[in-house]
Order: structure tokens, then sequence, then C-alpha cells
């Protein structure tokens, strides 16, 4: 009987805390007309683990990874509702750069319509049709991005990805270095876009803001549905391994599209990690 | 009532030049034209169409030093008018510190119609190219960010951007954007087989002329295709690769090992004035390169299809046909192009 009791209190406080939820949800339901702010907060870690630069892990393909440098752009993002309706962030300003050394992690759209948010959808790098518009047309976005050594000189354009630090590897005697640059070149379109569900729905009031806590695994980066030994394309004088065109970036763009999880959001008008 | 007319219009004449003085200085949209012989344009220019302030501020760019690290290697430097905005008599073009290069300067002429740039496709647009020189140890060794610092401190600078673009800014972005109206603007379609063609005066061939245009028409306009005399495709020519630069071509770019020693298709507008030849500027004559299509290349594993038919490489021609190939090409040597006031450096 006690435990039945315990059981309908444990019960009696959840419904309240249900209710109390959906209160909540009464208590701000969209104006139309509204805008708001959303955060995304990019999360860098390895494989489940946080990522520490200089820190070493070690992948599935034997290799282990001292990873000094981990910065990639994303873009064009967009948040869709539940009925499918999308909200289109404007594309002029819709290019960012997370930078773990520069401690660049948080995104932070302004103006976006009140409403509750179920997917969100980004890109990974510099999309063909903006980057063939020209840097202007990119808001000086070059700037920034090489600030962050997310450009190309040599072939003109940005690195979507750059991920640097040194390996050793059982293939290969003693520390090499790697740098892993992924992008686009004049043959090939490497820009990628993922769409991602939210664990809980976003509420984007004129007083709330979501904070969509995302997941980063740098892992699969090499490490993915495509493997990628960086000791099978070491160079030839031996001293390190740089990936930075060919196959690979195919490959690499296609292991990144499980680069990205949403792994809660933050709802309310306190949210956000204290950036 | 002429003498009306001509009172009136001098009138107007003052009018607009008063209201230009009140207002400083006005940009104008250039009226930017396809010649009627030439392919579509392969850059979209609608979102930086040229203006004449645009176009003299990157002008201006191209003749100037301050581009470069050290302030002494204008674009210029390396694409002079006299020779269609190529090195003349460099093989390589030595560039700042007197660092020499790998690839003989490409001419700088009809650039909006091209879809890739550069021998190897480093860049595929109009206003991002200027990076790459820019950026070069061997050429430029300057960074954008840095060029525009430089910029900032220069008055007159501030003045031209003020008048050339909308924000008004000396930003990269607007460094690029003025260098692509400039580069926009640089056609070249006046030559003799221009006129040839259109059936305008001073278009006549002689007959080895016309023989030479029926042999080009015959064996190069496969890869030398249309009016812009190129197909701005990346190809092995059968050029043997010199050991010394080991130059990998396209495949620098790609990382496609199938793109060795591809190199892109050169146009062959102005060709009599852009010697040395080829990517490596190896040939110093066009009689030599028509020798080496004729019975030079190496076969290999990226070997261009066209150059190779039924176990003969390359494109056997004997001197006849060769000097008359030459004599054709020399009439798409563009004298108003090379001349044009337009293009010169202005104090």
């Amino acid at each position: 009987m006690k435990f039945q009791l315990k059981n309908t209190i444990a019960v009696l406080a959840f419904t309240t805390l249900f209710v109390s939820c959906s209160n909540d949800d009464d208590s701000s339901s969209v104006v139309e007309g509204t805008t708001g702010d959303v955060e995304l907060y990019f999360d860098n870690g390895v494989a489940g683990d946080a990522l520490i630069l200089g820190n070493t892990y070690t992948n599935s393909n034997n290799e282990s990874l001292t990873i000094n440098r981990l910065n990639y752009i994303v873009s064009n993002i967009v948040l869709i509702k539940e009925d499918g309706t999308e909200f289109t962030y404007p594309k002029e300003e819709s290019y960012f750069v997370i930078s773990e050394e520069g401690d660049l992690l948080t995104v932070h759209l302004e103006g976006v319509p009140a409403g509750d948010y179920t997917k969100v959808k980004f890109g990974i790098g510099v999309d063909e049709q903006r980057y063939l518009q020209g840097e202007s047309e990119q808001q000086s976005f070059w700037d920034l991005a090489a600030q962050y050594n997310l450009t190309w000189t040599w072939s003109t354009g940005y690195r979507f990805i750059n991920f640097e630090g040194t390996y050793t590897s059982p293939a290969v005697e003693g520390e090499k270095t790697f740098q892993v640059h992924q992008g686009s070149n004049s043959a090939i379109d490497n820009y990628r876009e993922v769409t991602l569900t939210l664990p809980t729905t976003a509420r984007v009031r004129e007083d709330e803001m979501p904070n969509i806590h995302l997941k980063t695994d740098a892992n699969v980066i090499l490490d993915g549905v495509n493997k990628i030994k960086l000791a099978d394309n070491i160079n030839e004088a031996q001293t390190g391994t740089a990936i930075m065109g060919g196959e690979n970036l195919i490959s690499i763009a296609e292991n990144t599209l499980q680069m990205f999880a949403v792994d809660h959001v933050h709802n309310g008008s306190h949210t956000g990690h204290g950036e | 009532m002429r003498t009306i007319i001509l009172i009136l219009s001098f009138a107007c004449l003052f009018i607009s030049c008063s209201k230009e003085e009140e207002y400083t200085e006005i940009n104008k949209s250039i009226d930017f034209q396809v010649p009627v012989n030439f392919p579509v344009l392969a850059q979209d220019i609608e979102h930086n169409w040229p203006t004449e302030k645009g176009f003299e501020l990157g002008r201006k760019l191209f003749y100037d030093g301050r581009l470069s690290a050290d302030n002494t290697i204008s674009c210029s430097f390396c694409h002079e008018q006299a020779s269609a905005f190529t090195h003349h008599g460099h093989d390589f073009s030595h560039g700042i510190n007197d660092l020499v290069g790998v690839r003989n300067a490409p001419a700088v002429q009809n650039m909006a119609f091209q879809s890739e740039y550069f021998y190897d496709g480093a860049s595929n647009s109009i206003e991002m190219l200027s990076i790459a020189p820019i950026h070069n140890p061997v050429e430029m060794n300057e960074t954008l960010e840095n060029v525009v610092l430089k910029l900032k401190q220069d008055p007159e600078y501030i003045r031209l951007f003020g008048v050339a673009f909308d924000n008004g800014e000396v930003s990269s972005g607007n460094v690029l954007k003025a260098l692509g109206q400039f580069m926009t603007m640089m056609v070249s379609a006046n030559s003799r087989y221009d006129k040839h063609v259109r059936n305008e005066p001073g278009g006549d061939f002689s007959q080895q002329e016309q023989y030479g245009m029926e042999l080009f028409q015959q064996n190069c306009t496969v890869c030398h295709k249309t009016d812009l005399f190129t197909d701005s495709a990346f190809r092995n020519n059968g050029l043997p690769p010199n050991p010394n630069l080991n130059d990998l071509g396209r495949e620098t770019v790609t990382g496609f090992a199938a793109d060795r020693h591809k190199f892109k298709v050169p146009s062959l507008r102005n060709v009599e004035l852009t010697a040395p030849y080829m990517h490596d500027g190896r040939f110093g004559s066009l009689q030599s390169v028509l020798n080496f299509y004729s019975s030079g290349l190496v076969d290999s594993a990226t070997l261009d299809e066209e150059l190779k038919h039924e176990g003969v490489l390359g494109i056997p021609l004997t001197q006849e046909e060769k000097e008359a190939l030459i004599a054709f090409l020399k009439t798409l040597t563009d004298e108003e192009y090379i001349n044009n006031s337009m293009f010169y450096y202005q104090t």
C-alpha cells in the first residue's frame, strides 16, 4: 500500500511537472509577426569524448591522432517546423566559423520568426553558388575564414574543415603530422547539407531564445562510413600526411553527413552555455 | 537652327558638368557588349556589372605594386599589355625577391568568357582568381587582408572605393570586385580574323592565311574551339614532362591521378605576341610549337584521345602547312586590344 502511495505521488508529481510544462507552452504561445533569437552551440568531441586540443585519440583504423586544430564552416541555416514549413536564415548572413582554438563555438541567429521548430538544416562549407558570386557577395567572409585558417589560396576557395595534428600508426615509424583540409575545387563540389531532428522542440519567442546544443564528432572525418588511414596517404618524404584533394575529399564529404547530431535543446529566456 | 541646337547641346553639357561637380563624382554602369562572333559569357557578371569607377579602380589596382608583400610587384609586372598581358621573353616569370615560378604567365583577355582560370584551374571565378597570384609565395606573397590594410592608408583609395561601390568600403571583397570588373572589360575581339568572320572592312585574308584557316579548322578546333580559341578544358597534349619541374598540372588542384599532366587549353588569340609557349614556356616560336605537334608528342596514360589517331601521335604537318597555320595564327593579333588606352596605366 505504502509502495502504491509512493507510486501515486510520483505519478502525481510527474503529472504536475508535465502540466506545468504544457502550462509554460501555453503561456508563451506564438505571437504572429514577432521574432526571436536562436543559438546553435557546437560541442566538439571525438567519438563520445570531449575534444581537448593536444590530446590523443585512437580510432578504429588503429591510428592515434593528437588533434591540434578543428575549425570548420557551417552555413545556409534553415529551421523547420513540425508541419514542414521552413525558415531560411538570410543567405548573405548565413556563413559561420566554428573554431575550437578560437573558442568560437556558437552561432547566433537573429530575427527568426516566433514558432516551434523541430528540425535544423545546415551546410558544411561554402556552396558553389555563393562561391561563384564572389567574395563581396560572401560579405567579406573571406577575412574571417582566413583568420581561422579556413581559406585556400593556391586553389582559390574555402577549407570547409581544417583538421590538423600529429599521429602515430603501426604502419609508420614514429610520429607524423597530419593535415586534413576538406573543401571543393573547380572539379568537385564537396559542399554537403545535413538535416537534424531536434529531440525537443525549439521554442522561438520574442523573449525566449532556444539554444540548440549540437555534438560534433571529429572522429568520423577519417573514421566514419568511409575509413581513411593517414598512413596510407603519407607523403613521399614520409614526414606527414596532407589530405587536400582527390577521392579522399569525396569520402570525407560522405563521412561528414554523420558528423553532427543535436544532443538537446535548452528552451527558455535564460538559456545557453553562458557564451 | 543649327546654331541653336549647338548652343542648346553646349548648354546641356555645361549643366551636366556643373551637376557632376556638385555631386562630386557619379558612377555609371558600362555598356558591356558580347562580340557577335563570341559564345555566351561563362561568368555571371550580373552581380558585379562593370561600372566606370569600378573599372578605373580595378585598373589602378592592376598596376599597383602594393598588391605584393614588398610593394614592388604589380599584376602588370607579369601581364604587359603590349604582349597581350603576358610576360614577354620569360618562360617563367620572376616575382617577388626575384623568385621564379614554374609556369609561363598566361594572357589576360576575354576573361568573362572563360569558366576556368590558370593552367590547372586553380580558380573558376573571375572575382576569386586574383587571390591566387596575390598569395603565391613566388608571385606577390601577400595576403588579401593585408592589401586592404595598406590601401586603407591611402586617401586616394578611400575616395575611389567610396565612389566605385555602394557600400563604399575598402574591403577585400571590393578589391576583388574591382579587379573582376577590370578583367571583364578586357575583351580582345577586333583582330583581322574577327573582321574576316564578321565581314567587316579590314578583314581580308591572303591565300596562305585562308589555307591556314582551313588547316586550323580541320586539325585544331577540337580543343581550340569557338572564336575564343579554347574549350577551357584540361588536356594532356603529350608534352614530355620536365623532370626538374615535375608539374602535375590539373592533378595539383583536383588530386586525381587521371588529371596528371593535364593543362588548360590556352586561347590562341594574340598568340603571335605571347611567346614563349606552353605552360612552362619551353618553345620560343610558333614554328617550334608546330614541330612539336607534328612529331614531338610522347604517349602516356593521360594523353588526350584527340591526339592519337590509329597509332599515330600528334598532327602530322608539312612545312608548307605549318607556315600556312602560322600565317593564319598571326591574323589573331588584335592591335586595338594591345594599344587600347583604356587599359593603360593612368596616373
